[in-house]
């Protein structure tokens, strides 16, 4: 009795609904004996943790699934106190190390250490390690993935680690060569509506296939919030018709309209609004690289072929700015900017073509 | 007439600060009020006026000529230069009426005799040109030359100093006299003009009274400028006295020819003289203390120039010119009297005097001057007395920017109102005992065995410096009285009540610290001082000091320094060491007298914003035009490196350039800038990313190297959007909004993530649940119910919301009462993420009605319950049933030793056998003497108290029967 995200998932690597060589691979990974650090990444919504926790299941046994949540205190050299959450059964921990930002190292060195130095004692009727599970590792600074390099060694005998992350450009290269990367995409469209069917057959619904296109079409290859919108959609209206309305995060119609304004008119005093809106989104905890993408994926749609590699170029060189950077807002504004400048010549231009 | 009205106005004002001259005091007669009166350099004047006069003999002394005439000939009737001396006459009587203007010309006096012995010899010479004899004829043959040897008859060595402009020959002379004297009172020169005329009616104006070739009777030689030498007819005295008895004749005959009678005259003049003997005594008197001062033990008057060119090198300007009395004082008069008039107030308290009569004065005078100007800047002076006849507020506060003679300020009205001056500053110790100690010792003692029986005013320099702890000890000494005030009169010997003034002198007035004495005190702002004001004053400075400055230069230099005083005497002696002269170049490219000011962030940013307006450059000489130097145009402040230059240093002395740059942020878009094609705007956002990435770089490796780029950023922006019209600056605040309206988010969605199931848990994190999955669990969360009583509900509808409870509380969500502002009662969700969700400008979600959310609420309850329940029940399970009072305590079964089995028993075992034996045999013992008593005695005692074992021991019951 949850929703039907929870309830639906999958909890054996058999019973994974798309790519199904995958998860026959891992299967023979974990029988195999031989199990390697796994890396493993993909965009959101893809069913990287299901995976994850099946693999566990296979590992393990029905076990994992007995879950509970600890609280771990650390304290930094510096002497100042962290907390953070961690999931564990009796065979793994999961953490997240990036929740205490940037002193995730000391996460990194304690907790790991902490875990591998035990000795899973009956080595007869279990496997001889555990699993750290760490996500968003994408997200570790530099400092914490130096660390766990040399602890991915040493304690090779005794724990596994499984990262999990959406792209491994953030990860440093010496611990993509350390593990064995599994990619898990997303899924098609088809899959998506798939999924939805059978959801939808097993809660005992009728589904349309012309909403579950729709559906699929916007969760944009995002299994998670599919299942979600769907749910949301037998909610607000069933049963169900065909030109039902998909009701959007917020966050997305909000970014949608920022775009179009931008569109609209380019001048500073447009400018300004639009850092408006953007503080919104940022103080609503929507990532500024997910504004980014957001506002350029509107932007383009207006641009013509030529200008869309220039707008591209430069959205790429304001990104990478706002990774190194601080202050998110300066580099969104600088990018709105920029395209603004780019937009108006090209509107002149072409204004100038006609006389 | 200003200064008449002024002084009818304060004549009691003026009164009060006459009569409190205290022994410092060394004002004495008719004086201005706020004319220099430097003691050193006066001694120079004289003798410089005295090089001048040897110089030019012949005219200056033509003054002490004069003076002779006055001695001589005084009883008889003047007749032809009458005319003249009426003229200094009338220049003296303005001299008593208006004693400023005597007393500030008198150093320029020397000056403009000087000039005007330019002019007349180059009348003379002229006159001297066309030479006639002609001795005995004519009758006003007084004119001054043939006496002038005779100058010194009386020893009167000062008569240099006297001024009068006796102007001897001028020959217009109608014309001109009127021309003199109408500033002064016309009415009187009009009547005098006509005395004038009638006599000069019978004077015969081209008589030539100086001759070029030796005239054949008795003549006095001279010898001009040029080099020329002149004669002068000399007279015999018996025909001079019979001419002036005739002129007197003449004179009577004439009714009313002078106004004043000659008896008064002299006595005015003899007065005058006398009054600038005791002048000069005072003067040397004090040269001659300061010398001992100075530890050179040469009082001798001799001594004294050469000393005084020692101090000259020596002292610092800013010391020696410091106001030595209350009509010193530079600053601001209505600040000064405020803060006397304060002082006053204490007079019944510490002296013992009334205060009353001031008072009523004061009351009187408001009435008068109800409308004047003055009285809008003393507002806070409140005239009521407390209950122990003490002004109000306590503490004076003097505020304002360095430079502007605050302390000085402080100590002369305090040593004017007579007391001793106790003072506190920066350099001492100012930790809460030190203060504490001082404060006490100041307000609350007295010398006894010193010489000084005056009583302490407490001045505490520069508070703002002061941590928050020691003001509060100041305010906690203010207070006081209030607290114990029925029991401080009796109890005197406490003595707690602050008795004493004290004065408080900080630069910011909006120190933190300072905030609650701000309430309590007297709060005095210096308006700063006028560049002119000081510019003139400087002037006169630096003529004492025989460095070279005209008044633009001076004024430039008072510009410089945001009109510091100190630093611009500082600055002047600075350059008086090297130079003789002080020139526009000097200070325009001098480094020194620049202060590093801190201003305020609203006052860069308004800079920045701000096009300086291309200043009507008045300090450009004609000498640099000329020679068309390029880099005088460039110290203009229009041009585009003096801007650069500017705003650089603005930004670099702020030091807060995170805060800059972050106004900047927020206030660029609103500066108006022809930008059609938004390149500015592109520029500036690439120096907001640089600079961005900079202050990254700096935090993550500590490493300031870069941060020295960061202040071009405000030039980058000034240069782009600087306007004559700036836009309106507003304080940076929406960053901070929007950064704590994101921890706020953070925060509720953190605490929704604390308490999830962690089979939920497990698959979100952070970023997971604010994108994708909050939005459509709100609309999920809101099903359709029917509102009527939930035992009526369809199975369906009991599933659904069955299934909404669970996904509640998996979820960690809930739905709480709370009280709206209206004062309805509503539910919201707890946490409350619909504000992480919701977004403004969109179209409103539909919203559960208050039936709904309550019903939802109250089996969400239920359903906790249940589980807790549930659980709880489990945990039951596991142990035995048999309720508690039925359970009895069963003896364990003694358990066999079993032999330990060491890991390493093969190795070790004979040490194993060894050590094991007597641990063994203890434990045997251990158990068995206890089960022996428990077998024996079934109740015994045993106190699990006390120190010793002694009591600890077991007591068998049969003991104590």
């Amino acid at each position: 009795m949850s929703l039907w995200v929870d309830k639906y998932r999958p909890t054996t690597l058999a019973k994974l609904d798309y790519h199904k060589d995958q998860a026959a691979h891992l299967k023979k990974l974990v029988q195999g004996g031989d199990f390697p650090h796994l890396l493993v990444y993909g965009p959101s919504g893809a069913g990287k943790k299901t995976r994850v926790m099946c693999t566990l299941r296979e590992l393990y046994g029905s076990g994992v699934e007995k879950l509970r949540i600890e609280h771990n205190n650390f304290t930094t050299p510096s002497n100042k106190k962290l907390e953070i959450v961690s999931i564990s059964s009796n065979y793994h921990i999961e953490v997240n190390p990036s929740d205490v930002g940037i002193q995730d190292r000391v996460v990194i060195q304690e907790l790991i250490k902490n875990v591998a130095q035990v000795n899973q004692l009956d080595s007869s009727t279990q496997k001889d390690f555990k699993v750290v599970v760490l996500t968003e590792v994408d997200r570790l600074s530099r400092d914490a993935q130096h660390a766990l390099r040399r602890t991915m060694e040493k304690y090779m005998s005794t724990c596994r680690l499984i990262l999990v992350c959406n792209s491994t450009s953030k990860v440093i290269p010496a611990i993509r060569s350390r593990c064995l990367g599994v990619r898990v995409a997303a899924p098609s469209a088809d899959e998506i509506v798939q999924m939805l069917q059978t959801v939808c057959k097993k809660e005992g619904l009728n589904l349309p296939s012309e909403l579950a296109r729709r559906i699929a079409d916007k969760s944009q290859g995002n299994l998670r919030r599919a299942l979600l919108m769907c749910e949301a959609c037998k909610v607000q209206q069933y049963p169900f018709s065909a030109d039902q309305d998909v009701s959007e995060p917020d966050w997305e119609v909000f970014l949608r309209d920022t775009a179009s304004m931008i569109v609209q008119e380019q001048s500073p005093r447009r400018l300004l609004e639009v850092r408006g809106r953007l503080y919104e989104l940022l103080s609503h905890c929507i990532p500024a690289d997910v504004i980014m993408k957001g506002l350029l994926q509107e932007l383009l749609q207006n641009c013509d072929g030529e200008l869309k590699t220039e707008v591209v170029q430069s959205a790429a060189h304001f990104e990478h700015r706002l990774q190194s950077g601080q202050k998110a807002i300066y580099h969104i504004e600088a990018f709105v900017a920029r395209f603004m400048a780019i937009y108006k010549r090209f509107l002149e231009e072409g204004i100038a073509d006609l006389f | 007439m200003d200064e008449d009205l002024f002084d009818l106005e304060y004549a009691d004002e003026l009164d009060a600060i006459d009569d409190e001259g205290g022994p410092d005091d060394e004002y004495g007669g008719p004086k201005s009020r706020r004319s220099l009166h430097f003691t050193t350099p006066k001694s120079k004047t004289s003798s410089n006026t005295d090089t001048t006069t040897s110089d030019s003999k012949k005219k200056t002394k033509v003054s002490s000529e004069v003076c002779d005439l006055n001695n001589s000939t005084l009883s008889a009737a003047l007749s032809q230069s009458q005319g003249e001396l009426n003229d200094t006459i009338l220049s003296e009587d303005e001299v008593d009426g208006t004693p400023v203007e005597a007393d500030q010309s008198v150093p320029d006096s020397a000056v403009r005799n000087g000039q005007q012995n330019k002019k007349r010899s180059a009348r003379d010479e002229d006159r001297l040109d066309n030479e006639v004899d002609d001795f005995f004829d004519s009758l006003p043959d007084l004119e001054p030359e043939p006496k002038r040897a005779r100058n010194s008859a009386h020893g009167r060595d000062d008569a240099d100093d006297w001024d009068g402009p006796p102007s001897p020959p001028r020959i217009p002379r109608s014309g001109r006299t009127s021309e003199h004297n109408r500033p002064h009172g016309s009415h009187r020169s009009e009547t005098l003009d006509d005395q004038q005329n009638r006599l000069l009616e019978g004077y015969d104006f081209e008589r030539r009274r100086v001759l070029r070739a030796i005239p054949d009777c008795d003549f006095v030689p001279a010898t001009s400028f040029e080099g020329e030498r002149v004669y002068m007819k000399l007279k015999d005295e018996t025909i001079l006295e019979r001419e002036i008895d005739g002129m007197g004749k003449l004179a009577r005959s004439s009714a009313s020819l002078l106004p004043v009678s000659i008896s008064a005259m002299r006595e005015h003049l003899e007065d005058e003289r006398h009054r600038e003997l005791l002048q000069e005594a005072q003067d040397l008197t004090q040269r001659v203390r300061r010398v001992h001062e100075d530890d050179t033990d040469q009082g001798v008057e001799d001594m004294e120039t050469e000393d005084q060119e020692n101090i000259t090198t020596e002292a610092l300007w800013v010391e020696r010119y410091t106001p030595k009395c209350y009509m010193d004082l530079l600053s601001e008069e209505a600040v000064n009297r405020m803060l006397l008039h304060w002082l006053k107030q204490w007079d019944y308290v510490v002296f013992d005097r009334d205060v009353p009569v001031v008072k009523d004065k004061q009351k009187v005078k408001d009435k008068d001057t109800s409308n004047n100007k003055w009285k809008k800047f003393q507002p806070e002076v409140s005239s009521e007395l407390d209950q122990f006849k003490r002004p109000v507020q306590k503490v004076a506060l003097l505020s304002g920017p360095p430079g502007l003679g605050k302390t000085t300020l402080a100590h002369i009205v305090a040593k004017h109102a007579g007391y001793n001056v106790v003072e506190i500053n920066a350099s001492d110790d100012r930790s809460v005992e030190a203060f504490t100690n001082k404060i006490e010792a100041a307000t609350q003692m007295r010398a006894v065995m010193g010489a000084d029986p005056r009583p302490n005013c407490l001045i505490i320099d520069e508070i703002d410096g002061a941590p928050q702890a020691a003001v509060n000890v100041l305010l906690n000494i203010l207070k006081r009285p209030e607290g114990a005030a029925g029991t401080t009169k009796r109890k005197k010997k406490e003595g707690d009540m602050l008795l004493r003034p004290v004065i408080c002198i900080c630069n910011d007035l909006y120190t933190p610290a300072l905030r609650l004495l701000r309430q309590q005190a007297l709060v005095m702002t210096f308006p700063p001082t006028e560049s002119t004001r000081l510019a003139s004053r400087l002037s006169e400075i630096v003529r004492q000091e025989e460095l070279k400055a005209d008044l633009n230069t001076l004024m430039a230099l008072c510009e410089r320094t945001d009109n510091d005083i100190r630093s611009c005497l500082n600055t002047l002696q600075f350059i008086r060491k090297r130079h003789k002269e002080l020139t526009l170049r000097t200070i325009q490219t001098m480094s020194v007298g620049q202060k590093d000011s801190h201003k305020s962030l609203f006052s860069v940013w308004k800079d920045i914003f701000t096009m300086p307006r291309p200043k009507r450059n008045r300090f450009v000489s004609i000498y640099d035009l000329t020679e068309g130097k390029s880099d005088s145009l460039q110290l203009n402040a229009a041009s585009p490196t003096a801007r650069f230059q500017h705003i650089l240093s603005l930004a670099q002395a702020t030091g807060e350039y995170e805060r800059v740059t972050q106004g900047l942020f927020e206030n660029y878009l609103e500066a108006k800038s022809k930008d059609p094609h938004l390149v500015g705007l592109n520029l500036s956002t690439d120096w907001l990313c640089f600079v961005d990435g900079i202050n990254q770089y700096t935090m993550h490796k500590q490493d300031y190297g870069l941060m020295r780029y960061v202040p071009f950023l405000p030039v980058a922006f000034h240069m782009m959007y600087a306007s004559f019209v700036p836009p309106r600056i507003s304080f940076p605040h929406v960053q901070f909004e929007a950064q704590q309206q994101m921890n706020k988010v953070t925060n509720l969605v953190a605490s929704m993530l604390t308490d999830m199931t962690p089979l939920v848990r497990k698959f979100v994190n952070l970023r997971t649940l604010t994108l994708d999955l909050l939005p459509p669990l709100l609309d999920i969360l809101q099903p359709t119910l029917r509102p009527v009583n939930t035992q009526l509900y369809s199975s369906r509808e009991k599933e659904e919301l069955a299934h909404l409870v669970h996904v509640m509380i998996n979820y960690n969500m809930t739905y709480r009462q709370e009280r709206s502002p209206e004062g309805q009662y509503i539910y919201v969700l707890d946490p409350n993420v619909e504000e992480v969700v919701r977004f403004s400008g969109l179209k409103q979600r539909r919203q559960l009605t208050y039936g709904a959310k309550q019903l939802i609420a109250r089996e969400i309850e239920l359903e906790k319950m249940r589980r807790n329940e549930a659980a709880n029940f489990s945990e039951l399970q596991t142990p035995s049933r048999i309720p508690n009072h039925k359970q009895s305590l069963e003896a364990k079964p003694v358990r066999e030793e079993k032999p330990r089995t060491n890991f390493f028993a093969g190795f070790t075992r004979k040490k194993r056998e060894q050590s094991t034996i007597p641990d063994e045999a203890q434990k045997e013992k251990k158990d068995k003497a206890p089960e022996k008593n428990v077998l024996d005695t079934v109740i015994w005692f045993h106190f699990k108290e006390g120190y010793s074992n002694a009591v600890r021991k077991n007591v068998k019951m049969q003991d104590l029967l």
